[in-house]
């Protein structure tokens, strides 16, 4: 579907759109004049530069079109939008206001039904669900390795990349002196950012900056809308078009597909709004403690299986400020080197010594911690106070899970406190959606601190920590967050109690259970398909985080651009986020989703893979072809690199997932 | 092989390592110079020699660790394992902290300048930040409800991986436009944002010069920023003329590095604002940046709420990096960092709170953009809020005989402390002081006025008290707000000056 161009809509009044139903009609307009009333006080106030009106025009021409594409047609494919729903995810308060305020005409309706399911898709068949389950033993998963040849052009990518850059540095700092002159010491300051550390940015990074930081509109639900934008400068700026493109979302942390603006969830956000206002104004400590949050935190606590709870309102700042209360001076820190940079940030914060483990290596992880009790504090040899290890649950860059049941048993024997960062795990592992604990099967009173991030699962935003009623009572008093930060909005708090709720089946009974197993059916599913198809992927089975592999640098924008032509949208990642050489394209599987926007996806990777040349799997990591799973399962080990066709892998792909992806 | 043969074979080995030497291109010279330069000295050409077989050595020997390990078997090792007992996660609360707990407000319904609690009473409400009554802003709400229906609740993404929505760009322009920058970037929180801006800017080996009084945040920026810091005293700037001074001097010869000064725009902790003119003056004459923290002060100072910039007539440029909030006043939430283009786009990508974290809801976007247009269009919410103020210092600051507010005239959150001469006349501990304002707060509650107290700096574990630092002094916020008029102000005004009063007596 080609772009939409949205001037022609743009020139008209917006009032004359003709409008769905009262109830937007209603809520649209002063929308549109608070935007342009803003745009009038940009360009009063400063902000007279052609650029930003310009810009600003473009932003509002934008919206418009966001607005008329939501309209229009929200799904990219051209099939026609299924007469069964199925699903019990999709809007439920549809059918009681049609009936309240007036009779929609058919089209009208369709038009609601495919704005609802651009959001959250129907399910297709009662078979795209799967129950999560752990299968008695961790495993960590085979990661496949590619043939020499791609590491090696790896390598030389590289080298190419940083030779060329040295070179266009060494003209462009003679002959082009004014866009070099931050680098450099400019009468009597020292540059802000080093010449040396900037390499990677500026020559790099800068070439493929249009893969990064894609400006959206509208909910990143099961599609995502991009607002289009140009670079006539080497991506160093970017113009807005002002047209948008619906893409299918295949990069947002809506792992339940609660990013939605209708249903349930947003109706209660909604009476929250009216309610309690957009926010409480204050920090937790003085008078920003809102009845919503106490029932949030009890809904957590319950959720987790946790005697208390606290929310924060970003997922950042829980980590950042948690250590402090917990470990200081004279303990030791131990964390995987994966960890994420929020829990670097709070373990520098808190001054006790910090040592890292190889990830999700339980070895490693033993070795260090004999060595750290028997030898205790450097210099002084005194006893450690405490020993903490610092875990996720699942790696938002590996799509690997902890080895919990060994943490747990290791714990038990070295009497170290556990702390497990829950961020992408909460809501999206397990079969009932309470995390890595619920996944292993393993009571959480067994982990000391359970945090998470509300952001991901819940489609709100904030983070949480569980942990005994003291451990929070201290947390209570203690935490800078809780003392100096502004507390978690009611709206947000709203949206975050009843996504539990949903998830709890106390609202909407059924829906919940239902979104859990479409993701980790979708996830297997795709996880599967891409294995089948001979992509190299990384990651547990059941994780809703599907790494693919893609190694040289340059298939990194290759890969997105072939995909946002075809209208999907990914998330590729490189150094330093990832080893030099592993760069890879990450896949967020969302419950929104369903099979065939899988089989879309399917059918997109296997075109690209072929024109990327991204098929390097040996076939260790399982995808095995039809006839070797035969004499697989007679005991022979007969290895050959996976290649099924598209065809097959789609057909065999729903009862295959079901069993052990191998 | 008797002694003969042996001799002559090493001589045989000497004459061929020798010929083999003078084959060597170079040899003569090298020869030569050790003839001419050590004058046939045998002792000293064999000192040299095995100086630089040392040398040679040392650079060869595996690297070792400073530190001593003890050997141990794994049979002791077992043992030292099973002897270990760590100390509990928490310590028990003290009986302060389990009181705090206790009487900590909770509000039932939404906030505002009568806010009802989970005990059944009905306050006025002087603890929020929520200066204008935003919060209960009718129209604010149906904009905020129209953006959660076109956006739904969470962004589900860092800014970098399609978390940037079209209104957070809005938003930042706005911000931009407002102060007059040429850029600016939106934090998700605003607590997080100066933690984040200062590491991602100053470096190990990079020095900073802050005032000693500034908030916990910054505090907290500058320990993870690992940069060299040097402090000056709350608001001398002759006292931060002389720490630049001996800063210039002291690197003259080292190699350049970035330099910063930062400070608050209005103070968190003691409510008075910083001498900008002259902290500009100073950047300038020697060359340092100037991060200032207007988180305090944006939506709050100048005549449409630019913040300190705007009151004392600089221009938001002159000041290298602003940090500011869109949560408090303007009943939003985030934060900012306005600056110039380039500041702004390395923050993008090197700030670890923006980076890393999920964006800012949309529906809080589109209502901080919203309530910066109302302060552009409606000075006069600024001024009603100051006539409470007004109003409301008239009650405390000069009719108190116990304590004095030490915020600046237009601040709306007055902080009052213990007058010195009643700290001295009662020998009040910092402990004592803070049960004192407790019970001032416990006492304004029983009228039914809430009010707080300023919340001390949470100690790391393990860092003893007398390492902690600059500590606010104990103090009383009441926080005033547009939202009640001003007989209402005045009169819970009274109801603390009364309530202090009544505290202060009773205390022997």
């Amino acid at each position: 579907m080609p772009a939409r161009s949205i001037y022609p809509f743009a020139t008209s009044s917006p009032t004359s759109t003709p409008s769905l139903d009262a109830l937007n009609e209603k809520r649209e307009q002063p929308r549109r004049t608070s935007f342009t009333k803003g745009n009038k006080f940009t360009s009063l106030f400063g902000g007279n530069s052609p650029r930003t009106r310009s810009e600003a025009a473009a932003l509002r021409e934008a919206f418009v079109a966001q607005q008329q594409a939501l309209l229009d047609s929200p799904s990219p494919s051209s099939k026609p939008l299924p007469t069964i729903n199925l699903t019990s995810a999709s809007d439920e308060k549809m059918s009681t206001e049609q009936k309240t305020l007036f009779q929609p005409s058919e089209i009208e309706k369709e038009r609601r039904l495919a704005r609802a399911h651009a959001q959250f898709g129907p399910l297709v068949s009662e078979h795209h669900r799967y129950v999560s389950k752990y299968e008695g033993e961790f495993g960590d998963p085979i990661e496949d390795e590619p043939p020499y040849y791609f590491l090696l052009t790896t390598y030389i990518s590289y080298l190419i990349l940083i030779v060329f850059g040295h070179v266009r540095d060494f003209f462009g700092k003679r002959f082009r002196k004014a866009h070099y002159v931050h680098l450099a010491e400019r009468d009597g300051y020292a540059p802000l950012n080093s010449d040396f550390d900037n390499f990677y940015t500026r020559r790099l990074k800068m070439r493929i900056n249009d893969c990064f930081a894609r400006p959206i509109t509208g909910v990143p639900g099961r599609y995502i809308t991009l607002l289009d934008r140009t670079s006539d400068d080497g991506n160093y700026t970017f113009k807005l078009t002002g047209t948008t493109t619906e893409t299918l979302n295949m990069s947002s942390y809506n792992y339940l597909g609660f990013a939605q603006s209708d249903g349930p969830c947003a109706d209660a956000s909604e009476q929250a709004i009216r309610k309690y206002g957009i926010s409480m104004a204050s920090p937790r400590a003085d008078a920003g403690t809102s009845e919503l949050t106490l029932e949030v935190e009890d809904l957590i606590a319950q959720f987790v299986g946790k005697p208390a709870s606290m929310v924060f309102s970003m997922g950042f700042v829980t980590n950042a400020t948690v250590f402090p209360t917990l470990v200081g001076k004279g303990c030791l820190l131990i964390s995987d080197e994966l960890n994420h940079s929020s829990i670097r940030f709070g373990s520098r914060l808190c001054g006790s010594m910090i040592r890292m483990f190889k990830h999700n290596d339980m070895r490693d992880l033993e070795r260090i911690l004999r060595e750290a009790i028997s030898q205790g504090q450097p210099r002084t040899h005194r006893p450690w106070k405490k020993i903490m290890v610092v875990v996720e649950g699942l790696y938002s860059m590996e799509g690997t899970m902890c080895n919990l049941p060994a943490l747990v048993e290791l714990k038990k024997k070295y009497k170290y406190n556990l702390f497990i960062d829950e961020a992408h795990s909460i809501g999206a592992v397990g079969p009932r959606g309470r995390g890595v604990c619920d996944f292993f099967g393993i009571d959480p009173s067994e982990v000391d601190v359970l945090m998470g991030t509300l952001t991901k699962s819940f489609g709100a935003n904030g983070g949480y920590l569980a942990a005994d009623k003291e451990v929070i009572q201290a947390m209570k008093t203690q935490n800078a967050a809780m003392l100096f930060a502004e507390t978690p909005t009611p709206p947000v708090l709203v949206q975050i109690a009843s996504a539990l709720r949903i998830i709890n089946g106390d609202l909407v009974p059924g829906q919940g259970e239902e979104r859990l197993q479409r993701l980790i059916f979708n996830s297997r599913y795709l996880r599967l398909g891409l294995k089948r198809l001979g992509f190299i992927v990384y990651g547990h089975d059941d994780s809703p985080i599907i790494p693919v592999m893609l190694y040289n640098p340059a298939k990194m924008p290759a890969f997105s651009h072939e995909m946002l032509k075809r209208k999907i949208s990914v998330v590729v990642v490189g150094y330093p986020a990832t080893p030099l050489v592993s760069s890879r394209a990450r896949f967020c599987i969302s419950a929104a989703h369903n099979k065939d926007d899988l089989d879309r996806m399917l059918a997109a990777c296997d075109e690209v893979g072929d024109l990327l040349q991204l098929k390097f799997s040996s076939g260790v990591a399982g995808g095995a072809n039809p006839e070797e799973k035969l004499s697989q399962e007679n005991g022979a080990l007969v290895k050959s690199p996976p290649r099924w066709k598209l065809e097959d892998v789609i057909k065999s792909g729903v009862e295959d997932v079901q069993f052990p992806l191998r | 092989m008797d002694l003969q043969e042996a001799q002559t074979a090493v001589t045989r080995i000497l004459h061929d390592a020798s010929s083999q030497f003078q084959r060597m291109p170079g040899s003569a010279i090298i020869l030569r110079y050790i003839k001419s330069s050590y004058q046939n000295d045998p002792v000293r050409s064999a000192i040299e020699l095995f100086l630089f077989l040392f040398a040679v050595r040392y650079m060869l020997a595996p690297s070792y660790s400073t530190q001593k390990k003890v050997k141990l078997s794994e049979e002791e090792i077992d043992e030292l394992v099973d002897d270990w007992t760590p100390e509990p996660l928490v310590a028990p609360p003290t009986s302060f902290e389990e009181m705090e707990t206790e009487k900590r407000a909770v509000i039932v319904g939404p906030t505002g300048p009568k806010s009802k609690l989970s005990n059944g009473r009905t306050v006025t409400n002087l603890a929020s930040y929520n200066f204008y009554n935003f919060t209960s802003n009718e129209s604010l709400k149906e904009k905020a409800i129209t953006t959660l229906r076109t956006y739904g609740v969470g962004p589900c993404g860092p800014p970098g991986f399609y978390g940037t929505q079209d209104v957070h760009m809005k938003t930042e322009e706005d911000v931009a436009a407002h102060l007059g920058t040429p850029a600016c970037i939106i934090y998700a929180q605003s607590f997080s944002t100066i933690s984040s801006v200062i590491p991602s800017f100053s470096k190990r080996g990079d020095i900073i010069v802050a005032d000693r009084a500034v908030n916990f945040a910054v505090r907290k920026g500058i320990q993870i920023s690992r940069s060299t810091v040097r402090w000056y005293d709350h608001g001398d700037m002759e006292d931060l003329e002389n720490v630049l001074k001996k800063v210039t001097k002291e690197q003259a010869k080292k190699p350049l590095t970035r330099r910063f000064i930062i400070t608050e725009g209005m103070f968190e902790n003691i409510g008075d604002v910083s001498d900008l003119p002259k902290l500009v003056e100073l950047k300038l004459k020697y060359k340092f940046r100037l991060i200032l923290d207007e988180t305090w002060s944006y939506g709050v100072l100048g005549r449409t709420g630019r913040g300190l910039t705007e009151a004392q007539n600089v221009d938001a440029s002159e000041v290298d990096m602003i940090i500011g909030s869109l949560s408090g006043p303007l009943s939003a939430a985030g934060g900012f960092c306005a600056a110039s283009r380039e500041v702004v786009e390395h923050q993008r990508i090197s700030s670890a709170s923006y980076t890393y974290s999920a964006a800012l809801p949309a529906m809080l976007s589109t209502t901080a953009s919203e309530t910066i247009a109302l302060l552009q269009e409606q000075p006069e919410i600024l001024t009603g809020l100051r006539d409470n103020i007004k109003a409301m210092r008239a009650q405390l600051d000069p009719r108190s005989d116990w304590v004095r507010c030490t915020s600046m005239v237009d601040n709306p959150i007055l902080i009052l402390v213990l007058k010195a001469e009643v700290v001295a006349s009662k020998n009040l501990s910092t402990q004592d002081q803070n049960e004192l304002f407790q019970d001032i707060v416990d006492e304004c509650l029983v009228n039914n006025v809430l009010i707080t107290r300023l919340k001390a700096y949470p100690l790391a574990q393990g860092v003893h008290p007398r390492d902690q630092g600059w500590q606010p002094q104990p103090a009383l916020k009441v926080c005033v707000t547009s939202g009640l008029t001003k007989k209402e102000t005045e009169k819970a005004g009274t109801i603390i000056r009364h309530a202090i009063t009544k505290v202060l007596k009773a205390r022997k």
